[in-house]
């Protein structure tokens, strides 16, 4: 038994061995933020960003580790050092900015909002006075809160809000285009009697980034080298085309 | 004619330890002052963070209070009815509180109020607007939400109490008031209840503390109690250190007013050491 232990454990080594010399990038990425990235049924975190993740890693030659974490607390967690970065479609702002570094930009964003059907809310005027929730601490709950002030609801995660909103008590839901359209036009439990009403239209436009612990320049070049990588190996197109269809 | 008095010399009672918790060097007092003084330094040496943070709690202390006063009260009548029930000869009425009890108990807090505001509201909005009822459930605000689910809980553990501190006085208690010509409801109220009420203070103060600290729970149904503010306050700031430590002091003041006001009610109904 010893041996088959000692024999199994050996084995191991001399298949890990050669990725030891390879540098491991643990990524934190809040899981419930549908297509970006999700838990499937199999319990593991799938999306757009796992995937990018995944063939940047390849690409740039480092090992990725994807560690599911909530959303609240995910920037402390970086600053505190739990792991190396956040691919957890992290908007990039100048807040931000002055607390983390960020990488390249992967992807653009904008604001959907999210109604029930036969809603009269058709254009960002109407949504004054209505009551809104978000995520909280994401572009979507920045932008709820001004244009709603005190009438904006943070959740912890973006699917209690959309439950809310299905079951009435909220006016709208402001989230990521690519999640508003997620829930709103192919969840099977929302899109019977949710609508993407619309699109907020933004002063400038916003990116998604890797975000790093400020400083942290070495993680920081090999992300921009495999993200470019990736980029240019036409791989980002096809997982682009994987979970957003062929645009 | 003077009338004869009559004086019954009733000793001292029973020998209950001293409290040591009086004058200014009482671990109460140091904890308050502590609190308070760490919060005044903090908001004078470093108003950026601090003092900014303690302006954004403020509505979140109202709903705070608002959540516990008002799940304390569910809780008291729940867990009165829930304690009876325990003590009934009624089986039904015995069994009914006691499933109430051992199904409430099994069951977290959180996960109560996840079902009652998510799952049930699931529920309640598929319902017709046929009267003023399933309007209002449809409609339920999250407050609302967070009180029945907290005096639900807390009531099953105030039924435990309840039911303790009546069975702690003596049954010859009883059979004196129904030799008197007391019925069960009158023995109950008059003569079993206002003594129970002294065992039955110190478990249920402890159970109002214990209530207010997990209402920071319902902070999870978008309640934007303590909790939820700091939190809303550190996404944009990402000042965590700075806030949490706030709304910990914070908490901490509230509970400390909260131990004060049910000790001094305890000690009222201290006769024996008041004297």
């Amino acid at each position: 038994m010893l041996k088959r232990f000692l024999l199994t454990g050996l084995l191991l080594a001399a298949m890990t061995s050669t990725a030891w010399a390879q540098r491991t990038i643990t990524f934190a990425s809040d899981c419930t933020w549908p297509p970006m990235e999700m838990i499937s049924e199999d319990r593991e975190c799938v999306g757009f960003g796992p995937d990018l993740v995944n063939a940047m890693a390849k690409a740039g030659e480092f090992e990725a580790v994807i560690q599911n974490t909530a959303w609240d607390g995910i920037f402390a967690g970086l600053a505190s050092g739990r792991y190396n970065a956040i691919s957890s479609s992290v908007s990039i702002t100048e807040e931000r900015k002055n607390a983390m570094d960020f990488s390249d930009p992967y992807f653009e964003v904008k604001q959907g909002v999210v109604v029930r059907d036969g809603s009269d809310i058709k254009t960002e005027a109407d949504l004054a006075g209505k009551t809104l929730g978000a995520q909280i601490g994401t572009t979507g709950y920045f932008a709820a809160m001004r244009i709603a002030g005190n009438n904006a609801k943070s959740y912890d995660e973006v699917g209690l809000a959309i439950t809310d909103l299905a079951n009435g008590r909220l006016d709208a839901v402001i989230a990521d285009d690519a999640v508003a359209a997620d829930y709103a036009l192919t969840n099977e439990n929302f899109s019977k009697n949710l609508n993407l009403a619309f699109l907020i239209e933004p002063d400038e436009p916003e990116y998604l980034g890797f975000a790093v612990k400020k400083g942290d320049t070495e993680t920081l070049e090999l992300i921009n080298n495999a993200l470019a990588a990736v980029k240019a190996s036409g791989e980002y197109d096809q997982i682009f085309k994987k979970w957003f269809g062929g645009e | 004619m003077a009338e004869k008095q009559v004086v019954i010399d009733v000793g001292d009672g029973a020998a209950l330890p001293r409290r040591h918790d009086r004058g200014l060097f009482s671990a109460w007092w140091i904890s308050l002052i502590g609190a308070l003084g760490i919060i005044a330094y903090l908001c004078i040496s470093r108003p950026d963070p601090y003092w900014r943070v303690l302006k954004f709690l403020p509505d979140g202390i109202v709903v705070t209070f608002q959540v516990t006063i008002l799940s304390i009260l569910l809780a008291l009548v729940l867990g009165l009815f829930t304690g009876l029930g325990r003590i009934s000869k009624n089986r039904v009425i015995n069994l009914i509180a006691s499933t109430y009890v051992e199904v409430v108990r099994g069951i977290p807090l959180l996960v109560q109020l996840f079902y009652i505001y998510f799952a049930l509201g699931q529920v309640f909005a598929n319902l017709p607007d046929s009267n003023a009822l399933f309007i209002f459930l449809k409609n339920m605000p999250p407050l609302v939400a967070a009180v029945i689910a907290m005096g639900i809980c807390y009531g099953a553990y105030m039924g435990e109490v309840f039911r303790a501190g009546i069975q702690s006085i003596d049954h010859g208690q009883t059979e004196a008031a129904r030799s008197l010509g007391f019925n069960r409801a009158q023995t109950m109220f008059y003569v079993i209840l206002p003594q129970a009420w002294r065992t039955i203070l110190p478990p249920v103060g402890n159970e109002f503390i214990a209530l207010l600290k997990d209402s920071s729970l319902v902070s999870i149904l978008a309640v934007s109690d303590i909790l939820r503010r700091g939190r809303e306050f550190a996404s944009v700031t990402f000042n965590y250190f700075e806030t949490y430590t706030m709304v910990a002091l914070v908490y901490l003041v509230i509970t400390l007013l909260l131990s004060k006001i049910v000790s001094t009610m305890e000690e009222r109904l201290n006769y024996y050491e008041r004297r």
